[in-house]
């Protein structure tokens, strides 16, 4: 069917030529009649020379027919007539600069052609990318920009086109949309295994599968889609398709991970929003405990002093009032929790005087603590530490009231700094006399909620957030924490480290 | 005890906080009267001779900044604030709006007790016809008039800026004052909020005066809040 139609064009071509050569023979006989010099017969066949790369966008007809008319004019118009011979050379020499002539004519013709021609294929390039990324801009959802891209390019590059989507995770979705003239269908994905095995190694822009040319749809880091081409179509692509086709696929990539990137703004939004709920609630919780908690701790504190210590209720009532202070120092710790939490992506250091903070949290461990002694030790020198006071004195009355807890006033508990000048860093230490840490409970004694088996059937005392606390405290900024035994006699030590030189977090 | 009549009002919403604070109050031999909510306290405070005023910041009907601020307008009673809230731009403003001390709920009653005993001390100081040129705290002892310090009789060599804060913390001995409040009495309106510099300043000082400057016994920091000179 091709090779017919090709053979039809190169006899129109044919007739054109030679219509074109025999006009021009006509007009000589014309102008030889009329008197006129043979040159202008020369230059009515030049004429029709030119006009043919005009008409006929070949480069074989373009020369076929400057050599026509060499013949031609040669054997109609030159001494002696009906002859190829030639009398006079000059003519010989006027054949050769009309053939040479009328080659670089259509030469120059054909080019402007040509050029004329990738412009035009250029700016419909254009107008259909620009047209696709105007859609895209306005498409709402994932699929719609599936469906626009598998429609424009099945329009503007090859029918058939198809659309699969990847979900966030990087695998293929379960169907596909394809775009056949006048409908767009839905398919069902084949095996997904087998498109993610082929596209593992791609080395060209496309991978080849049974039915179909799959031109991946990739993002910065991740793979967003598969634009489908049938086979047979797509192999037939011309260069230019295949660039207009590439060029389709980026403003897709672009459309979609734009998308994916506006959708995961809006969850992450959602989730700090429900975050922050969560927290506000927590803390307004909190605060609301603190009201009744200073009535039973304030009314149970007075019933005390009105009690003689050998009456059974005194025992009773400090019960009530052991418990109250229990509950506070929890509310407290939620207290710290929620404040973390809230600023958790920038806690607000600022250069404090760490003598000050050990001193604050000392005594106000020994004000709630009537009996103990703690000592503490600071550095000869003003020592300033980059910190959110709040939270380090509420990690140091933590780590305090936990060495209270296990040791008997008036207990041998010191507190103290030092800076580490090798890490650079603030060292914070807790140290008591009490039984120490057992070596099981060790390695999960900052857990949430991890609780002491060894002893204490008291289960009050082992809810183990103070330590947690201290833990998320410490690492909010940028520091470590870490427990052991004491090697100078009985006791536990509790040690964290704080970095001097202020980082960021980011 | 008996001979103290000083009047208390105590402004609290909660009524069992209320009952022992009347508790204590009156087991320590002072009077007071009650109140409930700002209206209420305003109106006290009107028609009767109060002397103290313990305020709960959280009053159902306003804000007790705006009590404390409209006292201040006529009186100098020592004002001690009691509080849930424990942001610290929150004690800060009240302190610096007039308040004379703050407790975080919840509070023992020895503490609040201990409280309100500095601030009549501190009144009845006040009282007296001629500011005192003489304070002693422990074993430290300053004379305003000659601006000399002295450590368990020894005198001690500070220099005029630390004078300068001893001698603020003095005057208001058993108040808390604010970071801000000292940077303005000691380096002056323009000098900003250099708190580094207080830092430093009272780190040299506590080193004069204190055994342990990590322990203190006479200038005592309220984290976030500002530094207090303990008046027991």
């Amino acid at each position: 069917m091709a090779h017919k139609n090709q053979i039809k064009t190169a006899l129109l071509h044919l007739v054109i030529v030679l219509a074109l050569l025999l006009s021009a023979a006509g007009i000589g006989y014309l102008l030889r009649g009329l008197g006129l010099p043979e040159a202008n017969i020369v230059i009515v066949f030049f004429l029709a020379v030119l006009l043919t790369p005009l008409l006929i966008s070949s480069y074989a007809f373009a020369i076929l027919a400057s050599v026509l008319a060499a013949f031609l004019f040669n054997f109609l118009f030159t001494e002696p007539y009906f002859s190829f011979a030639v009398n006079a050379p000059s003519y010989m020499i006027t054949l050769f600069i009309m053939s040479i002539a009328a080659l670089l004519t259509s030469t120059v013709t054909f080019h402007a052609r040509r050029n004329e021609r990738s412009a035009k294929e250029r700016e419909l390039e254009s107008r259909a990318l620009y047209a696709l990324t105007n859609l895209l801009t306005d498409a709402k959802t994932f699929p719609e920009i599936a469906e626009l891209a598998a429609d424009t390019i099945s329009k503007s590059v090859c029918a058939g086109a198809a659309c699969l989507c990847f979900d966030e995770n990087g695998k293929p979705e379960d169907s596909y949309i394809q775009c056949l003239p006048g409908q767009a269908v839905r398919r069902r994905t084949e095996d997904a295994s087998d498109i993610l095995q082929r596209l593992s190694d791609l080395d060209a822009g496309f991978v080849a599968g049974p039915v179909f040319y799959d031109w991946p749809i990739y993002a910065k880091d991740s793979i967003l889609g598969l634009i489908r081409l049938p086979k047979e179509k797509a192999q037939r692509l011309s260069p230019a398709q295949v660039r207009i086709l590439r060029s389709m696929i980026e403003s897709t990539a672009l459309a979609m991970d734009r998308f994916r990137a506006s959708l995961q703004r809006i969850r992450l939004h959602e989730e700090t929003v429900q975050e922050r709920y969560r927290v506000n609630l927590l803390r307004a919780i909190s605060h609301d405990l603190r009201t009744p908690l200073a009535g039973m701790m304030g009314t149970s504190e007075m019933l005390l002093g009105m009690t003689d210590s050998s009456d059974p209720r005194y025992s009773l009532m400090e019960g009530i009032h052991h418990d109250a202070g229990w509950l506070h120092s929890l509310v407290e710790n939620i207290l710290s929790l929620t404040r973390l939490q809230d600023g958790m992506l920038a806690i607000s250091k600022q250069m404090e005087a760490a003598e000050e903070i050990l001193g604050g949290a000392a005594r106000y461990v020994m004000r709630h603590h009537l009996g103990y002694d703690i000592e503490v030790h600071a550095p000869e020198e003003l020592f300033l530490v980059p910190m959110d006071a709040k939270l380090i004195s509420q990690a140091l009355i933590n780590l305090l009231e936990n060495a209270v807890k296990h040791t008997d006033p008036p207990g041998e508990i010191c507190v103290s700094v030092e800076e580490d000048r090798e890490s650079r860093s603030a060292v914070f230490s807790v140290r008591d006399r009490g039984s120490g840490i057992g070596g099981a409970d060790l390695p999960h004694i900052f857990e949430l909620f991890y609780t002491s088996h060894a002893k204490e059937s008291d289960s009050r005392k082992g809810v183990g957030l103070g330590l947690a606390i201290c833990d998320t405290i410490v690492k909010a900024h940028g520091g470590t924490i870490w427990a052991r035994n004491r090697t100078d006699g009985p006791g536990a030590e509790f040690v964290f480290s704080l970095p001097l030189e202020e980082e960021n977090h980011g | 005890m008996g001979e103290s009549t000083h009047k208390i009002l105590v402004v609290e919403d909660d009524r069992q906080i209320q009952s022992f604070i009347g508790y204590a109050l009156e087991q320590d031999g002072f009077s007071y009267l009650s109140a409930n909510s700002g209206h209420n306290a305003m109106s006290f405070l009107i028609s009767e001779p109060i002397e103290l005023l313990l305020l709960d910041l959280g009053l159902p009907d306003c804000d007790g900044m705006e009590i404390i601020k409209r006292v201040r307008e006529w009186s100098d009673m020592p004002i001690i604030v009691v509080s849930a809230r424990d942001q610290d731009r929150e004690k800060a403003a009240a302190l610096d709006a007039g308040a004379d001390d703050y407790l975080t709920k919840p509070f023992s009653a020895t503490e609040l007790l201990a409280r309100i005993r500095v601030a009549i001390r501190h009144l009845r100081r006040q009282s007296g016809e001629k500011p005192q040129a003489v304070y002693q705290v422990g074993e430290l002892k300053i004379d305003i008039e000659k601006r000399l310090t002295y450590l368990q009789g020894e005198e001690l060599h500070l220099t005029p800026m630390e004078y300068n804060l001893l001698a603020l913390l003095f005057k208001n001995c058993g108040k808390v004052l604010t970071t801000q409040y000292i940077i303005r009495e000691v380096w002056g309106v323009g000098y900003g909020s250099d708190t580094q510099a207080l830092r430093a300043l009272m780190a040299a000082l506590r080193r004069k005066i204190e055994k342990n400057p990590a322990k203190p016994r006479y200038i005592v920091t309220e984290i976030g809040v500002g530094y207090r000179l303990v008046d027991e």
